[in-house]
């Protein structure tokens, strides 16, 4: 697979400012100059211009792609800007008389347009700079992957237990810093059972923990978590959100994704069962082009495609090519981004400013999407493609169906081969009537969105990503600044998407195996060792420790890719079991915690909210898989024009399987920052506002749960109150109450039963309300959803 | 105990007395922690802002500009001939021949201004308002129409207009949200229509109820305890402020968590700020009816422009208020006299009445009203004799207040009313010219995301200076 290999940097940085009038020379354009070239000059000569006086063609000579072009001017030698009088520009746009006019044919620009050119002229125009060109593969992203030296390292405090450790360590040493003491057993248990199965640790798993005193007790925590399926729920739910997975279309006709659970329940089993990310990856992108040994197989890699599926569409857009282009374009930009880390949408319209990505790139990747059958019809409201996933149960149905069809047909034919008596007539009435009931009720077999093969074509260039103004057609192929030149073409009779999947996945890619690493050092940690987790290119954050990061993206592909290898590093390291404890000289030094001297104190998300609420009322159902949909069809409407969304969320299973309503998101998922599911989100924001305040104090989920819980403490009658309060604290926050937290709690109770004693007439009523109060406080406080 | 805790709950236990106190704790909060982490903190506009705030009356779907403030006189003429124009090239549905206005227009006012016999009250009020004939957007089916017109984009997430102009001015009363939005239409593009997407997530709007919900009960969500008394609650939120400050004490100095103990004491103070505003009760009965409170027909939505005006007033930078019942209420594909009649009857009189009741109370001034729908409606017909298609091609919206010119008209559309012909204002410049009034720059007001400034304008818009008073 061609992947381009490492050159020097060509600086082809242009020049600033090389403008037309001596005063403004060399002097670099403004803010307001710049705004007002990008908005008012340069789409303008985009659209109008550099067709034909550009990087491919240079009609007279003359190109107007760059100031030093400009100013060069072209063959006939006449100053192109100048004084605003004499510019040729200017002379030229207006339709002067003596030269040819511009643009040619009677395409005339408006009176607007001419009037921004020649105030641009006069302000002696500033051409900024495009400071990036396609030879810019020197970034770091784009150049192979190394498998760096570890540092060699020691710490008594902190025992480097792998070369996170080591890299992690020598970072500090060189700022200064100290890395944090160990974290308590009671903390760490905590911390990594919510990262790694989104759950809190029940009392009895704390105490085994606390129990076991022998070296490799943590890592048997870790095994038992890995092995258990809410580790897939949980690190599955992660990486729907980089598959912005939703139960809706929603955008402009909200109606139902009745199937794409089945996309769900694969990915919850993929985490599960470690399937290697590079499997993982191709499955999702070509898993219909993929040989299978049996159906089982077959269907998994059909499921797995639904990621290319799931993207929100206007699914009325009346204009259909447009359509169709729009949901090319969302499953590119998916693609790159979840995988690659890479922001293709912008080349749709013009060459990526940032990034040396080209239209040409976007549209020679697009003519794979293109050669790719997504939607089976874009008849408004438009419909997208399912593959049939049959079982054999609902094969023999159907084809039990279909041979009953066949009898009643042939039925049918003997009878009309009879002479037509009444009872001849009466019995074809019959046979014709069990032939349409039959028909009618067809055995239904499952399917579920995915792809499957379209039309192979190479795509134009569109200008302004417009399929009004095609350019020059582009082979498929990859993107070249990480493909290079001279890439094999692409099969004629396939749309390349296997070849694709390949390439994505093929260990000389340089951003595919750092991207997932980051991406799952993200979900640990809170931040990645690339900030911007969704975004490698030029101007994503720079890595805060490129070596590390690095050496385990050769790490997690020397194992296979396997994302539990990641996961045992990751929270086998001193570095994640440190304490989150505060240290006012680093926090001085590294006020955003960037080199890691101390765990982060986070708060957990939505989904975690809502099943630890769930779990510690002792209520969470932890069925796994199926339907999230009940009370509405496949394709049918969520809700119209009605606003009158009958979707309920009162299902006691964990938070993954509760429907996704894109458009309407469950309210409380929206509060606690839970994304639309629009587009990929590898980082979720962790807001604090008053509305989730009002959430914790009145909200029926919250209040309920504290009844639960209280109910479940008085009805421990082998307990004192203050045994209650012990196993309250311990169940909400896995650990025991300070004597001072248990007297607060017990005159709490007793206060509140005081004042109670007015409106609740009955003492046990009045006992459960009191403790319910006081539940109440310990759900809502900062410990119930910070992990330190 | 808490001392600073106590003392403030003190002031609140006055916060029946009414708004006055609420500013007053507001200042007090305000001291407790540096306005730097709080994205809603009042933020110094652009330039010196002519409206201090807006409200915005939304026609779910699409007014016919054509019977209602733009009549077009070859319409009676050429009545039943075919458009002897270009067609747009993509349109939502068939249509055929010219169709003319079922109802007459007058001209009103001072300015005389036409208005429709649909109109009878804004016609009163003309000479305040000041109308664009010229907008145009570029989407002719609902959803895309609906996120271009308050997100500014038919194919992204992006933030909405209102989320735009909490996060560039914050809000003066932290008692109440900066964004409110009344009755919003969850259909297309639902919340992304008052999201924040990724502007900091306390600039979105907060609904209160939706277009499926009788104004009237319509309610900001879990605003109320459904059984624990207020003096009980009180007492928990000070165990609970106890405990927290101890666990930050264990954690050490971090904003999130302290951000977290300030959230609860601000929506405790929301609790009583919200239904505070929320109770129309407490206006006059002269006031209720000049909004038609007394008119089962014009009570709806009266309610939704009174309960705008109650919440502008009291600060809320962005208002609102969508009429909408549970279909697309302007859609007249068919049924335009009976239905296009029934919808101009049931906001005519709330808008006159928020005008009028706005500008005796000072507040016209500094407050931007915005009129207007998704898109405005075809010169032919649909269907046999009585409906017409969506035009996104050309539309009318109008301001009031806030620094535009009153009694004024901007722009026009051909002679059939189809396309925008002179003064085009493309949604972009709208947008472009709505921040600007509110004191905001659309080519400053930038937000950068995955590596880039994104404006609610894309990379495009001007100022419509001409309406400027």
């Amino acid at each position: 697979m061609p992947f381009a290999a490492l050159r020097l940097p060509v600086l082809t940085a242009l020049a600033v400012g090389l403008f037309g009038r001596a005063t403004a020379a060399d002097k670099p354009p403004t803010p307001e100059q710049v705004r007002f070239f990008e908005s008012r000059v340069r789409p303008v000569l985009v659209e109008h211009c550099t067709k034909c006086h550009g990087e491919k063609t240079q009609r007279s000579e003359l190109r107007l792609d760059s100031a030093a072009a400009m100013k060069e001017g072209g063959a006939s030698g006449e100053p192109l800007l100048g004084e605003p009088a004499k510019s040729m520009l200017l002379r030229a746009v207006r339709h002067d008389a003596d030269v040819a006019p511009m643009p040619p044919k009677g395409k005339k620009l408006s009176d607007a347009q001419i009037a921004d050119l020649a105030q641009w002229v006069k302000m002696g125009a500033p051409y900024p700079a495009v400071v990036l060109k396609t030879h810019d593969r020197d970034h770091w992203a784009f150049r192979p992957v190394t498998r760096p030296a570890v540092p060699i390292v020691t710490d008594p405090a902190f025992p480097v237990r792998n070369p996170i450790d080591a890299f992690v360590l020598a970072k500090l040493r060189a700022a200064g810093l100290t890395p944090a003491a160990p974290a308590d057993k009671r903390t760490l248990i905590r911390r990594v059972t919510f990262d790694l199965t989104g759950l809190p640790p029940t009392p009895t798993e704390i105490d085994a923990f606390l129990r076991d005193d022998s070296p490799g007790a943590y890592a048997t925590v870790v095994e038992r978590l890995l092995a258990s399926p809410a580790y897939g729920e949980r690190w599955g739910r992660h990486w729907l959100d980089v598959a912005r997975y939703a139960d809706s279309n929603g955008l402009d006709e909200n109606i139902a994704h009745g199937n794409a659970w089945r996309y769900r329940d694969y990915v919850v089993q993929s985490f599960n069962a470690d399937v290697p990310y590079n499997q993982f990856v191709r499955e999702q992108v070509a898993g219909d082009l993929m040989p299978a040994a049996d159906a089982t197989t077959r269907h998994r890699q059909l499921i797995a495609t639904g990621f290319l599926s799931l993207g929100p569409k206007v699914l009325a857009e009346p204009d259909k090519r447009k359509m169709e282009l729009d949901i090319v374009d969302e499953q590119l930009d998916t693609t790159c981004r979840a995988i690659l880390g890479l922001t293709m949408g912008c080349a749709r319209c013009h060459d990526h400013k940032f990034d040396p990505i080209t239209a040409a790139d976007y549209y020679a990747l697009a003519g794979i999407f293109l050669s790719t059958k997504t939607m089976d019809s874009f008849k408004t409201i438009a419909s997208w493609h399912e593959n049939e996933v049959a079982t054999p149960a609902e094969l023999k149905c159907r084809a039990d169906h279909e041979a009953e069809v066949a009898r009643f047909k042939w039925q049918l034919m003997a009878l009309h081969w009879r002479k037509a008596t009444s009872a001849v007539k009466s019995a074809r009435r019959c046979a014709a009537e069990a032939i349409a009931q039959l028909e009618k009720n067809a055995p239904e077999v499952s399917s579920a969105m995915g792809l499957t093969e379209g039309k192979v074509v190479d795509s134009p260039i569109l200008r302004r990503g417009s399929y009004l103004s095609p350019g020059p057609v582009v082979a498929r192929r990859f993107p070249t600044v990480l493909a290079g030149e001279g890439q094999p073409p692409l099969p004629k009779d396939h749309s390349g998407r296997l070849q694709l999947a390949r390439w994505l996945t093929d260990p000389a890619n340089p951003l595919t195996a750092r991207v997932m690493v980051n991406r799952v050092w993200r979900w640990h940690f809170g931040r990645g060792i690339v900030g911007s987790v969704d975004n490698f290119g030029l101007l994503g954050e720079k890595p805060t420790h490129p070596e590390l990061l690095d050496w385990l993206a050769t790490e997690f592909v020397a194992n296979g890719w396997s994302v539990k290898h990641l996961h045992r590093l990751i929270v086998l390291s001193s570095t994640y079991r440190m304490s989150s404890a505060h240290d006012s000289k680093a926090a001085e030094a590294d006020p955003a915690n960037r080199l890691l001297w101390r765990a982060n104190v986070r708060r957990v998300e939505a989904e975690v909210i809502r099943d630890s609420l769930l779990a510690v009322a002792g209520e969470l159902d932890r069925t796994m898989g199926g339907p999230a949909l009940h009370h509405v069809k496949n394709r049918a409407f969520l809700f119209d024009h009605t606003s009158k969304d009958l979707t309920t969320y009162d299902s006691k299973r964990r938070s993954l399987y509760l429907p996704v309503v894109r458009n309407h998101l469950y309210d409380v998922f929206q509060l606690f920052d839970a994304p639309d599911a629009a587009v990929i989100h590898g980082d979720r924001a962790t807001t604090t506002v008053a509305t989730q305040a009002l959430f914790w104090m009145n909200s029926p989920l919250v209040m309920s749960t504290a009844d639960d819980l209280a109910e479940t403490l008085l009805g421990r009658t082998d307990l004192d109150d203050a045994g209650r309060v012990r196993t309250l604290y311990e169940t909400a926050y896995g650990r025991p109450p300070t004597a001072k937290e248990t007297a607060r709690a017990l005159a709490s109770v007793a206060e509140f039963e005081a004042a109670l004693a007015a409106t609740v007439p009955e003492s046990g009523k009045r006992r459960q309300r009191a403790w319910s109060l006081v539940c109440h406080v310990v759900l809502a406080a900062n410990e119930f959803v910070y992990v330190r | 105990m808490l001392p600073h805790l106590l003392s403030r709950r003190t002031l609140l236990q006055q916060s029946a007395l009414g708004f006055g106190f609420l500013a007053l704790a507001d200042l007090i909060a305000g001291e407790a922690h540096a306005a730097d982490t709080d994205p809603l903190a009042p933020k110094k506009p652009h330039f010196p802002p002519r409206a201090k705030r807006a409200i915005f009356l939304f026609m779910k779907g699409g007014p016919s500009h054509v019977d209602i403030f733009d009549p077009k006189p070859l319409l009676d003429r050429d009545h039943g001939k075919p458009y002897p124009g270009e067609r747009p090239r993509v349109t939502f549905a068939a249509t055929g021949t010219l169709l003319k206005s079922p109802w007459k227009f007058e001209r009103h006012g001072q300015s005389g201004s036409p208005v429709s016999e649909l109109f009878p009250h804004v016609a009163k009020c003309v000479d305040d308002i000041c109308f664009i004939h010229s907008l145009y957007g570029t989407n002719p089916a609902h959803g895309g129409a609906l996120l271009k017109l308050h997100t500014g984009s038919d194919n992204f997430v992006r933030p909405s207009l209102g989320a735009w102009l909490a996060y560039g001015l914050g809000t003066e009363n932290k008692s109440l949200p900066a964004f409110v939005t009344i009755c919003p239409t969850l259909a297309h593009g639902g919340v992304n229509n008052w999201g924040s997407a990724f502007l900091p997530a306390a600039c979105q709007g907060v609904p209160i109820g939706n277009a499926a919900v009788p104004v009237d009960q319509a309610k900001v969500r879990y605003i109320r305890n459904a059984t624990t008394t207020p003096d009980l609650q009180r007492r928990q939120l000070e165990l609970l402020a106890e405990a927290n400050r101890e666990h930050l004490a264990r954690t050490g100095p971090d904003k999130s968590l302290e951000g977290r103990i300030d959230s609860f004491e601000l929506a405790f103070r929301m609790q009583s700020a919200m239904p505070e505003a929320e109770d129309i009760s407490r206006e006059s009965a002269e006031t209720q009816k000049l909004y038609g409170l007394d008119d089962p027909k014009t009570a709806g939505f009266g309610r939704q422009c009174l309960l705008a005006r109650r919440l502008s007033e009291r600060g809320v930078r962005y208002v609102q208020a969508t009429h909408s019942d549970a279909a697309v209420q302007w859609d007249q594909h068919s049924n335009l006299k009976r239905d296009h009649e029934k919808n101009a009857r049931e906001v005519d009189k709330p808008i006159a009445g928020l005008l009028t009741d706005l500008k005796r109370r000072g507040l016209l001034k500094d407050t931007l009203v915005i009129w207007g729908g998704e898109f405005g409606r075809t010169p032919t017909v649909q269907g046999k004799a009585d409906g017409r298609d969506h035009n996104p091609e050309g539309f009318t919206v109008w301001l009031a207040g806030g620094g535009v010119k009153p009694g004024f008209r901007y722009g026009a559309t051909d002679d059939y009313g189809w396309f925008a012909a002179e003064d085009k204002v493309h949604l972009h410049d709208f947008h472009a010219t709505l921040l600007y009034l509110m004191g905001l720059d659309h080519e400053r007001l930038t937000y950068r995301y995955e590596g880039r400034d994104f404006r609610l304008t894309d990379v495009a818009g001007r100022v419509v200076n001409e309406i400027m008073a």
